[in-house]
């Protein structure tokens, strides 16, 4: 017996999405095997053991630093490390200012930190912030803004100089939050990047906050 | 009186489809590039997101979805397995929209600002951009696969389908 026209479209018309969907599977896991592949052949490629949101400073930084601690005292010398190079091309194209850390720590030492017009942003994630941070640094991850910003905001617009730092080395999350002050509207030229980060403070042995903002729990070392 | 208009039309629509396949394989072709190139950004970009507190998961979706995107790219610029593509691509783009407008209205609450001007890196390979504009670029990406999916413009496709005739 002859089927009945509209059963044998309802009959084509499963076959066609089963069809499709089958096609989108096969696609999905070719995409997926062609993906992984080309990840691990491309020079750039992430690797996928690797954490790429670090907790604090490596120890072997840290053994290094304890190991050559400085020869002039904190804040007067040029001990600072240089900031990392590889930083000043990506500051220019984003005209942000980067600033060594023996400028960071001119500016920690300013009176006018204390009346507020001279700021300092933490860019790293709350656990690292908690573990040490520059004194009187406030908390700024800049991809949970929401969760500081309210904080932040009426602090920076009242300051002459912001200081945004994060870990130091090819750590770019300070860079990401500078953009995203001025991106609503922060003036650029208040804005200063603190290449170096805390592992250039904790290197150059400038206490350190543990716990919150003006805990008063200082420290030399991150512990 | 002829037939000719409704044959006219469908050949519109086919040129259509076919153009719209290939603006949609560019893009991705594009899009995947702009991504896979940097990596590392793309990673942080989508650790905004709080898709997962697993660092090997997140490195796994940041590494492998450029590469997926290009791959997607070149199956519809070379016209293979047009329809599940189309498909796999709207299974991506609805959900991943989705999340940009969340983050969108959260920053707008967050920043006191009207919606449209909202702008951030959203990590869809385009850098910095107005909410409402990339918005309606998903949209558009959308609306172009849903209408792959719909099965005209078959030409210049070295496989259209990957089973049956």
């Amino acid at each position: 017996m002859k089927d009945h026209p509209v059963q044998t479209k309802v009959t084509n018309c499963r076959s066609t999405v089963g069809r499709i969907l089958l096609e989108a599977m096969l696609v999905a896991v070719a995409g997926a095997v062609f993906a992984f592949a080309a990840n691990q052949v491309s020079p750039r490629g992430l690797s996928l053991a690797r954490n790429y949101f670090p907790t604090g400073i490596p120890d072997a930084m840290r053994a290094s630093a304890s190991a050559n601690p400085p020869e002039t005292p904190i804040g007067t010398n040029s001990t600072a490390l240089a900031s990392p190079p590889s930083l000043a091309g990506p500051m220019k194209q984003k005209e942000l200012q980067l600033i060594d850390g023996h400028r960071a720590v001119q500016l920690f030492h300013d009176a006018h930190l204390k009346s507020g017009t001279i700021v300092f942003i933490d860019a790293r994630d709350e656990e690292h912030y908690q573990a040490g941070h520059i004194p009187g640094a406030y908390e700024f991850d800049p991809y949970h803004p929401e969760k500081y910003f309210s904080a932040v905001w009426p602090v920076c617009q009242a300051a002459d100089q912001i200081v945004v730092y994060c870990h130091g080395g090819d750590c770019d999350d300070s860079q990401t939050a500078a953009l995203l002050l001025r991106d609503v509207g922060e003036a650029n030229r208040k804005l200063f990047i603190f290449g170096g980060g805390i592992t250039e403070w904790t290197n150059n042995h400038q206490p350190v906050e543990i716990g919150a903002r003006n805990s008063g729990n200082l420290s030399t070392a991150i512990p | 009186m002829t037939n000719d208009h409704p044959i006219r039309t469908a050949a519109v629509l086919n040129l259509f489809t076919v153009l719209a396949r290939w603006l949609l394989g560019v893009a991705f072709l594009f899009l995947g590039l702009a991504k896979a190139l940097h990596p590392v950004d793309f990673l942080k970009l989508m650790h905004q997101y709080d898709l997962t507190q697993n660092a090997w998961l997140l490195n796994l979706v940041a590494a492998s979805l450029p590469w997926f995107e290009l791959f997607c790219g070149l199956l519809l610029l070379a016209g293979v397995a047009v329809r599940g593509t189309a498909l796999t691509l709207t299974v991506m783009l609805v959900p991943f929209t989705l999340l940009v407008l969340q983050r969108a209205l959260l920053l707008r609450a967050v920043w006191h600002i009207p919606f449209c001007a909202v702008k951030f890196d959203c990590g869809c390979g385009t850098g910095g951009e107005f909410i409402c504009r990339k918005l309606l670029e998903n949209f558009l990406l959308i609306a172009l696969s849903a209408w792959l999916l719909a099965g005209r413009g078959r030409q210049f496709c070295a496989r259209y389908r990957l089973f049956g005739r």
